[in-house]
């Protein structure tokens, strides 16, 4: 039985592997990508000859150098209650950073703003200041203005949490029905009154998730920006980087990552619960 | 129904309305308490109020920093070319070394998952723990100077984000598609190029983009301490007093910032 | 004397849409079961939330109880609002709040802000829920999730929501269209029920002509925004429901 097909009428099919441009565009991309590799190592004068020796350096660095870390030096009561201050610091600066960011994720919502026109353009902006602005550099400013210890440390989470926790809120509050807040509104409720019961409800369970995701975040700057000044475990940090105290590095340090993993394995505890409870 | 039903049930819900109230005031109490303690302990007690000063001399000092030394901004091209590269490399140095950690963290295709699984974990979480400041802390010690520590240090940090998503990526792929190679005859690695990679692909390129953002902001501090790039600068001009200078640094990362998260925005459109 | 007169009103979106109401007029009297009749894009429901200005028209007047509303500022306007119960298709309840809390909201428009804020409703509004409660049939689900309840519930909700507000008009947009026949009829009974009880007049836009035309005492025709009839139900006929909908294809 012949069965006539297109293959008789036009011949075998055309096909390639390589598919002209598409395969041209994948391999350009790749070319670029090796090409700025070389360019970039030579532009930034990156010794590569030493990369072979670093591993070295690293290994014997972390044997001879920062082994065994000199837990005694931070057995210390200073040392824990600067632990306790980077803890305030932070949950203080996730506190305040998280109601900022309940303004600003309702401000900044397209949805639901107050005033597209001015409102709106103002609350994203300042969100994105705030993200944009790296969490050291919040430190450093607010310690040139306020002098040491712990309130620059504050100031500057506060301001990096309400970026964090600002834009994530907005685009939650983007994504909600916005059926109850006409409703709301068709109740002859005012704008705060419609945010409360019509929009907050609605995205009460992503911010507390955002919230925990937030203090997460906060904890682990907390514990760098004494690093500059500001407070907390990070001035320890800096004196014995700088006094080349090798083994009290590596002690702070391993008490630093120690906090973080209880700190990460509460808040997973935390998301579990929240999970259950929605 | 009858008024003396009506008004039972108006005197329970009353009763329990009240209650609520009032436990949800307990704990808006309790947590008042524990904020304002807080803040006596950490900023009133820490701070020197006498250094601070007044109201008006903290808001002089800080409109120090509201004017821009516009001289600066030419001298600022070139760091801050530095720090774009440093955190393109950083960002791809990350992406090859994660691959090993992607494959032991994936609980589909972990190769000994009793040993393997949790060492990938582990190095998933020790890599987002450790601030970037603290890997390049590290780095500068291991290997001096420049923008070496700096492009290792953003590799280690951007490790354990694009890992966790990947890998979480493999574990969600349709198992159909790897049954089916599987029932061809195919080994292992045609598994992972024919089965996974095209469902997997999209997903790590899409963080990869991510973090590669993120990496600019981080890329920009590293110069803090000895990394290269704007944060050296930035360091020169506090060091100098120059705070118009600083200002004009932090405008220049921000737009830095800018242009990385355009070409975010766009690569992304073309990519998905 | 009319409660509502609507005197040549104009909608549209935006300058580049068409316009969907074109020079509307009509009046609604105090016991009227008013229905809004049409086909799809006819401009019902954009006519229903002109009435309350959820939708700004671009021309017309709407004198509610002498009042224009279209020359309210912004709090007159909320103040107006509270007096306008409104019933939506979707039920537009907050779903993770209780029933009883759904109702309360009702009172927003009367409740201080700070007081509603902690959900501080006064002793009468609670009373006040509960009838309303029991006269819909839902004392028994007083402190249910709204979204653990079947969708009839929920619009009876929504039903004691409005009527919360004390309302002098019910507007109600599609009441019916989510949920299944036997419950539609059971719910435009208890609206036109509890609207004959209270003494309010109701404007519903309502695409189930046979629904319009069991419950409703006069029709409001539209096509294209444009008033095609006017007048009381029995006057309705075959024609006139043919040229009404002449653009529908079903």
């Amino acid at each position: 039985m012949n069965i006539p097909t297109t293959t008789a009428i036009t011949g075998p099919p055309h096909w390639r592997r390589f598919r002209f441009p598409q395969s041209l565009y994948h391999f350009g991309a790749l070319l670029g990508v090796l090409v700025f590799v070389v360019f970039a190592i030579d532009y930034l004068n990156i010794p590569l000859e030493r990369l072979l020796t670093m591993f070295g350096r690293i290994g014997t660095q972390l044997t001879e150098r920062y082994y065994p870390p000199d837990i005694n030096y931070i057995n210390d009561k200073d040392y824990f209650a600067s632990v306790l201050d980077t803890m305030q610091m932070a949950y203080l600066g996730a506190l305040f950073g998280l109601l900022a960011s309940l303004l600003l994720g309702w401000f900044g919502a397209h949805n639901v703003t107050p005033s597209r026109r001015y409102v709106y353009p103002a609350a994203r902006l300042i969100t994105m200041i705030c993200r944009a602005v790296h969490e050291m550099i919040w430190a450093i400013l607010f310690v040139t203005i306020l002098g040491f210890g712990m309130l620059p440390g504050v100031f500057a989470l506060t301001f990096f949490c309400t970026g964090f926790a600002g834009k994530l809120l907005a685009e939650e509050v983007e994504a909600i029905n916005m059926g109850p807040v006409e409703a709301m509104r068709a109740t002859g409720a005012n704008g705060l009154q419609t945010f409360v019961f019509g929009v907050f409800p609605q995205v009460r369970v992503a911010f507390t998730g955002i919230a925990i995701y937030t203090w997460d975040v906060a904890f682990r700057a907390a514990t760098v920006v004494g690093f500059f000044g500001a407070g907390g475990m990070g001035w320890y940090l800096k004196r014995n980087v700088l006094q080349i105290e090798s083994e009290r590095v590596a002690a702070i340090l391993f008490s630093i990552i120690l906090l973080v993993l209880v700190s990460e394995i509460i808040s997973a505890w935390a998301r579990n619960r929240v999970a259950k409870m929605a | 129904m009858e008024n003396a039903i009506l008004h039972s049930t108006a005197e329970r819900v009353l009763a329990s309305r009240s209650e609520a109230r009032r436990r949800r005031a307990t704990i808006y109490l309790i947590l008042f308490l524990l904020v304002a303690w807080s803040i006596k302990v950490t900023v009133i007690d820490d701070t020197d109020w006498e250094r601070i000063g007044s109201f008006s001399s903290i808001l002089k000092e800080a409109g120090r920093f509201f004017a821009i030394d516009f001289s600066l901004f030419p001298k600022l091209i070139e760091p801050a070319f530095e720090t774009l590269v440093i955190a393109c490399l950083g960002t791809l140095l990350g992406v090859v070394l994660c691959l090993p950690v992607i494959w032991f963290g994936a609980a589909n295709i972990t190769p000994f998952k009793p040993i393997t699984y949790p060492l990938a974990r582990l190095m998933m979480t020790l890599s987002r723990s450790i601030h970037e400041i603290v890997w390049a802390l590290f780095f500068v010690a291991a290997v001096g100077l420049g923008a070496l520590p700096g492009i290792l240090a953003i590799a280690m940090r951007s490790i354990g984000f694009i890992a966790k998503i990947s890998a979480e990526a493999i574990e969600d792929i349709d198992p159909k598609a790897v049954e089916a190679i599987q029932a061809m005859g195919g080994g292992k690695l045609q598994v992972l190029r024919y089965a996974i990679l095209p469902q997997v692909l999209p997903v790590i390129i899409g963080v990869t983009v991510f973090e590669w953002e993120i990496n600019i902001r981080r890329s920009a501090i590293l110069g803090l301490v000895g990394a290269g790039g704007l944060g050296l600068v930035f360091f020169r001009q506090m060091n100098t007093f120059n705070y118009p200078g600083v200002t004009s640094v932090i405008l220049a990362i921000l737009i830095l910032i800018l242009i990385g998260e355009v070409l975010s925005h766009y690569s992304r459109k073309s990519v998905i | 004397m009319p409660i509502l007169e609507v005197k040549n009103l104009r909608a549209r979106y935006s300058n580049s849409t068409p316009e969907i109401l074109k020079s509307l007029s009509f009046s609604v009297e105090a016991d009227d079961f008013f229905a809004v009749i049409g086909p799809s894009g006819a401009g019902k429901s954009t006519l229903i939330r002109c009435i309350n200005r959820l939708v700004e028209p671009t021309g017309g007047e709407v004198m509610l109880y002498d009042t224009d509303v279209l020359k309210l500022s912004s709090s007159e306007l909320r103040r107006l609002r509270r007096n306008i119960g409104m019933i939506f298709q979707e039920f537009n309840l907050v779903d993770r709040m209780s029933v009883m809390d759904n109702v309360l909201s009702g009172r927003l428009g009367y409740v201080g802000t700070v007081r509603s804020l902690f959900k501080m409703f006064p002793r009468s509004d609670i009373d006040r829920a509960l009838q309303i409660l029991d006269r819909v049939g839902l004392i028994d689900h007083v402190d249910k999730r709204a979204d653990a309840l079947s969708g009839g519930q929920r619009q009876r909700v929504g039903i004691a929501r409005a009527l919360m507000q004390e309302p002098r008009l019910l507007l109600l947009d599609e009441p019916t269209s989510s949920l299944d026949p036997k419950i539609s009829r059971e719910v435009m009974a208890l609206i036109k029920e509890i609207a004959g009880e209270f003494q309010v007049p109701v404007l519903c836009n309502i695409h189930d002509v046979q629904l319009a035309m069991e419950f409703c005492n006069k029709i409001l025709g539209l096509q294209d925004g444009i008033k095609m009839f006017d007048g009381a139900t029995e006057t309705m006929d075959q024609q006139k429901l043919d040229e009404i909908y002449a653009m529908e294809v079903l």
